[in-house]
């Protein structure tokens, strides 16, 4: 629904009478930026000072936030392509995995350069998230269904690409070692600043942002998450769409496993497990109605960043796990209400 | 007739700057059907959610069996006896009909676990009373709509109702299931229960009202005679003549588009209830309205979907020429690119994204003209929905606005300006007016009108005869998924009706 | 196959017989109800999970040395860190009639009805690095988690003598090996007043979650000197969180588990990444050559406790040890 409000500001016919913009509607517009907004002022407020400077603000400290979510935030991505198409993938941290794993396997033990490798495992994951749209809409699985048992694919083929091992990526030429450009995943740029993962997924947020806003193919996953018989009627390729998303989604875990194996120098068939859920969770915070059809980009990001903001904030003050976990899903929870709660002045305002 | 059992007078409502009711007065007497007919915004249900104690009126008296009452909710018009069916059935449709009929007051055991056997029978008893011979423990989605229906007036009944107020019961049936739906009504009202029947479809009256109060404007226009003709029916609803509802014919006629010559359309698999175009021979040319008749189950919908491939899968046999070329119609893209559209009964269901932007929508159906290169264009989508959206007069006319906020009546403009936006020569139509009020239906013929008069082709279906001999430049009669006649505007519908039939086959 | 059949037939009367009187009473009986140099044994083990790297080490190593036993024959099986799986495995185990057991219990209370049942079955169990409640196993052979910890935070001590701030990054709160890493190395730095403990996070030993933890325990306490992490991917992981922060040299890092190899904290300590690491033995061997005295052997008794010693990994020894390769 923020997706149609921040897309059309324009009034289209001059003559045609505009209506009154309510004061909550600049609230509105900034619904899925709530989250963000109530952790980053509880962050500077409870954030520990030193010499009189917010530690929660300082630029080491921000690096680390957007570091921390630069791979739940690649799969998040994804992600919203296939809620707001209304589906779910449950399999991108295994994808993840697998790509993580595969990506060390290849330069590693194989000795594959960076420039066959790369492409190879992005085409494997996304191939593997084709290969889930396709069962799910030709032989009518759910989603959830279908991506659960790819989430347990994948994790096989990823014990078996790593020989049920994991594997320590070092550096250098010749056998054993991967190339040293790799190691680039796990720098900071710009006088030791800015991460390099964040890097990429700041990039592919923008890529992502681009795709569902302003191409047809982003109206198309729009159209079909909303009403998918009224899509079909309009000549929509619906099932194209359905398979798609899902390759979409695959191809942000494939790139998110490579940030893995390169931010780690390592690769674990375990990586990733449970960053399906972080991923969705910042999907949803966004404002992406789960039931598809509605939800913004924007708003995935800021959920994502959220997420980490949160926990850093937490982490900052030195809180114990416990009161992590429950302060994690009461803010989570509070997030998601207070948007539900603006939105829905939003429907009963007209 | 006995004497009333409820009785209002000088009912006066009003909501912010709106004046809802202004004055009602409205009885309603034991063992009576009592039809109330109004356009949509007429005051009907303002004045039903009064009775049910949904809502407290500002003036005016409301009596029960002669003493006054003031219902504060809707638990104490509740248990007054006063029960509402509402159009959008509170049924949960994963229990059985035996656990509906209970919901909220089941019956419990010694030990506080259901008694299923004693509510079973009870039941089973319920609906018997309620004329109908259902299994109590078959699940609720299980049924069709009018069987639905019947169990949601059960259900009534199990609440001890003496009056019961139907919302447009029929809205989703189908013309068997309506008719066990009177049946069913009729029943009640031989055992005395007060029945307030809401209804759109003029047709329906003289088959079912004792009494018809027609309200227009938030006040009762008059009593009508329940065989009153249709004409008069709808002079006191919208203030105008029948036959002013629908344009004049233009009688020009261009090249055909569509032609049908012994066509049929074999579905790659066989649907149970899905009647398969077996033997259609029918054109249609630019700038005519041809029209679709024939009972439920003759194949209307079904020759519309092959058409168009939508949700038909198969091929077809025999002549079918677009442009007067052959073409291999079967699905949505080729219907669409041999300059088809098509707008199903179900318009909100099939037709509308109701979450989304009123400029979403209406670009839907023709984005690859909006996205050169594949990349939205703000400019062209903006000059494309502007243009749809004055030339269709949907109101508000702020192309952000979600759907699902619009009026039913815009919304329906906003399903034909996305289906017309794309340049189609023909238009499918089933059903326009389903569920649409006798003013919006106006509207409606008049710009199909004004849309055939600029060139397009029209094959539209209806289940009301009026309707077609109204506005069609010729009608088809369908029969077993067989066009079994063809008639120009004149015909009677005692002709139509005949053919519908199956009692005389075509020349 | 065949043994087993046998050995099944076999067992069938002997666990009858066992059961009649109470084991351990036979002085003279041996363990194991077949014995003997000329048989073929199947050794079921039931690890916790594949996960993490030091439970892949232990796999590794005793696949490497039952090598050195010909009569023996090793079968592994995942409990993919889920009680309900283990115990479904331990009880598969039971029904293929194993000749003995190792078990690397995932969590110690689920999985002892299940051991108690196989062991009361009379398969000897041999439990590894965790030990299940109760009595109801042979042998237990294990590292001192305590003892390591403890070690680590006197070297540590030692590291610091002018003391300072440290840090920890703790294992999976809830799991008994965390809490005694983190009781023991506390213990440990205890000797050392100067020193003061300045932040303490779960990381549930992982290393993605040590560099985010990390980092921010680094952005709240620049001063930090010295982190002890309760293994070593989450040392690996506490290395990153410092190169980013342009740290190095600053923060000296210690490790548990001292896992061999190219991914292991050997080669972190050799090539001078971390200040050191603590092994956490396999208890591989010693666990074969238990298995080797009750079915080989015939024992009649064994040690009911094995502690394996644990071994300092520093600057002065990982070079050497890496070579040798682990």
């Amino acid at each position: 629904m923020s997706g149609a409000t921040e897309e059309n500001p324009a009034p289209v016919a001059a003559t045609a009478p505009r209506p009154r913009k309510h004061p909550l509607s600049y609230l509105i517009r900034f619904q899925s930026l709530l989250g963000l907004i109530l952790v980053v002022v509880g962050g500077i407020i409870f954030s520990p000072r030193r010499h009189g400077h917010i530690l929660f603000l300082g630029p080491e400290n921000i690096a680390n936030i957007v570091r921390s979510i630069s791979e739940t935030g690649i799969l998040a991505l994804g992600m919203t392509f296939v809620i707001i198409a209304a589906g779910i993938d449950l399999s991108v941290g295994a994808v993840l995995g697998l790509s993580s794993v595969l990506t060390a396997a290849l330069l590693v033990n194989q000795g594959w350069g960076l420039a066959t490798t790369l492409p190879l495992v992005v085409v494997v994951a996304t191939l593997f998230g084709l290969m889930q749209g396709y069962l799910s809409t030709r032989l009518r699985i759910q989603a959830f269904i279908v991506t659960l048992a790819g989430l347990q694919a994948a994790r096989g083929l990823a014990l078996i690409a790593s020989d049920n091992t994991f594997i320590n990526i070092n550096y250098g030429h010749g056998p054993g070692s991967a190339p040293p450009a790799f190691a680039i995943l796990g720098e900071r740029l710009f006088g030791d600043t800015f991460p390099v993962a964040t890097l990429v997924f700041l990039a592919l947020a923008i890529v992502a942002t681009f795709l569902l806003n302003q191409t047809r193919y982003g109206r198309y996953v729009f159209a079909v998450g909303g009403n998918e018989r009224a899509a079909r009627l309009s000549g929509i390729p619906v099932r194209w769409i359905k398979i798609s998303v899902y390759g979409l989604s695959g191809l942000c875990a494939g790139i998110a496993g490579i940030v893995h194996a390169g931010q780690f120098s390592f690769g674990s068939p375990n990586d990733g497990s449970g960053y399906e859920l972080s991923a969705i969770a910042a999907v949803v915070i966004g404002g992406t109605d789960l039931f598809g059809g509605a939800g913004s980009m924007i708003g995935t990001i800021a959920g994502a960043v959220m997420l980490g903001a949160l926990a850093n904030i937490l982490q900052l003050n030195d809180v114990s796990a416990a009161m992590q976990l429950l302060a994690t899903g009461a803010i989570i929870v509070l997030a998601a209400g207070l948007q539900t709660l603006v939105g829905g002045r939003d429907g009963s305002s007209r | 007739m006995s004497l009333p059992i409820l009785v209002l007078s000088g009912i006066e409502k009003r909501f912010g700057g709106v004046q809802a009711l202004r004055g009602v007065d409205f009885t309603l007497s034991a063992g009576e059907i009592h039809v109330l007919l109004g356009e949509n915004g007429a005051g009907k249900s303002t004045l039903m959610s009064i009775i049910s104690g949904a809502a407290q009126p500002d003036h005016g008296a409301m009596s029960l069996d002669g003493a006054p009452v003031n219902f504060q909710t809707p638990r104490d018009a509740h248990a007054a006896g006063i029960v509402m069916i509402p159009q959008e059935l509170d049924l949960v449709p994963g229990l059985d009909i035996a656990a509906n009929l209970f919901l909220g007051h089941e019956q419990l055991t010694g030990i506080r676990t259901l008694a299923r056997s004693r509510m079973m029978r009870e039941a089973h008893e319920l609906l018997r009373r309620a004329g109908v011979s259902l299994d109590p423990a078959l699940l609720v989605s299980s049924l069709r709509m009018g069987e639905r229906q019947l169990v949601a007036i059960a259900k009534a009944l199990a609440a001890e109702a003496r009056i019961l107020i139907l919302d447009e019961p029929t809205a989703a049936l189908s013309a068997t299931e309506a008719e066990y739906l009177f049946g069913t009504v009729r029943e009640l009202r031989a055992r005395g229960v007060g029945i307030i029947y809401i209804s759109h479809r003029l047709e329906e009256v003289p088959r079912i009202a004792d009494r018809v109060t027609v309200m227009r404007d938030g006040g009762v226009v008059g009593e009508a005679a329940p065989d009153a003709p249709q004409a008069e029916l709808v002079r006191m609803l919208v203030g105008k003549d029948f036959k002013d509802l629908f344009p004049p014919r233009a009688g020009l006629l261009g090249e055909p588009i569509l032609n049908l010559v012994h066509a049929r359309f074999v579905p790659l698999v066989d649907r149970a209830g899905w009647q398969a175009p077996q033997d259609v021979s029918l054109t249609v040319h630019e700038g005519e309205i041809v029209g679709l008749s024939g009972l439920m189950g003759a194949g209307r919908t079904e020759l519309l979907s092959a058409l168009y491939g939508f949700e038909a899968r198969g091929r077809w046999v025999g002549r079918v020429e677009i442009g007067g070329r052959p073409v291999k119609l079967g699905s949505v893209a080729t219907a669409r690119r041999a300059g088809m559209a098509y707008v199903t009964d179900d318009r909100r269901g099939t037709g509308l994204v109701l979450g989304q932007s009123v400029a979403r929508n209406i670009v839907m159906s023709t984005l690859p003209r909006v996205t050169p290169w594949g990349l939205a264009s703000a400019s062209r989508e903006q000059a494309e929905v502007s243009a749809a959206l004055s030339r269709f007069d949907v109101r508000p006319r702020v192309p952000s606005t979600r759907v699902v906020n619009l009026s039913g009546g815009n919304q329906q403009k906003v399903v034909f300006a996305k289906e017309l936006l794309s340049g189609p020569h023909l238009l499918l139509l089933d059903e326009p007016t389903r569920g649409v009020d006798v003013g919006a239906k106006a509207e409606i013929y008049r710009q199909l009108r004004d849309l055939a008069s600029a060139g397009l082709g029209v094959l539209v279906a209806s289940s009301e005869l009026p309707e077609l001999l109204g506005l069609c430049d010729r009608i088809i009669v369908m029969h077993g998924g067989i066009t079994v006649a063809s008639f120009d505007a004149g015909v009677s519908e005692e002709t139509l009706r005949r053919y519908s039939l199956g009692e005389v086959q075509a020349a | 196959m065949k043994t087993v059949k046998a050995s099944l037939m076999a067992t069938t009367f002997a666990a009858a017989a066992f059961a009649m009187v109470a084991p351990g009473a036979q002085a003279a009986q041996s363990i194991a109800k077949t014995c003997g140099p000329n048989n073929q044994y199947v050794i079921g083990f039931s690890q916790a999970n594949f996960k993490e790297p030091y439970r892949e080490h232990v796999n590794h190593d005793l696949q490497t040395l039952v090598k050195n036993y010909p009569q023996f024959k090793l079968v592994i099986a995942d409990g993919q860190a889920n009680d309900n799986t283990q115990v479904s495995q331990v009880e598969n185990f039971l029904t293929q009639q194993v000749d003995i057991l190792f078990i690397s219990a995932f969590e110690a209370a689920p999985l002892t009805p299940a051991v108690s049942r196989i062991y009361k079955a009379g398969i000897p169990v041999i439990e590894m690095d965790r030990a299940t409640e109760g009595n109801d196993y042979t042998s237990f052979v294990s590292g001192d988690n305590r003892a390591i910890a403890k070690e680590a935070g006197e070297y540590a001590a030692k590291l610091l003598p002018d003391g300072g701030e440290v840090a920890i990054l703790e294992g999976l709160p809830s799991s008994s090996p965390a809490i005694e890493r983190l009781e023991g190395f506390k213990a440990g730095i205890a000797g050392n007043s100067k020193i003061t403990v300045v932040a303490t996070q779960p990381v549930d030993w992982m290393q993605d979650k040590a560099v985010t933890v990390f980092s921010a325990m680094l952005q709240a306490h620049p001063d930090i000197k010295l982190v002890y992490t309760s293994n070593d991917l989450a040392a690996a992981g506490a290395y990153i969180a410092v190169k980013q922060a342009n740290k190095l040299g600053q923060v000296k890092i210690i490790g548990t588990d001292g896992l061999p190899g190219p991914s292991g904290g050997i080669r972190s300590v050799a090539d001078g990444e971390w200040a050191a690491t603590f092994v956490y033995p396999t208890g591989a061997a010693e666990a074969l050559d238990l298995a080797k005295k009750i079915l080989i052997d015939c024992a009649t008794s064994v040690p009911r406790l094995v502690t394996v010693p644990t071994s300092r990994i520093d600057a002065d020894n990982a070079k050497e040890i890496y070579a040798k390769g682990g």
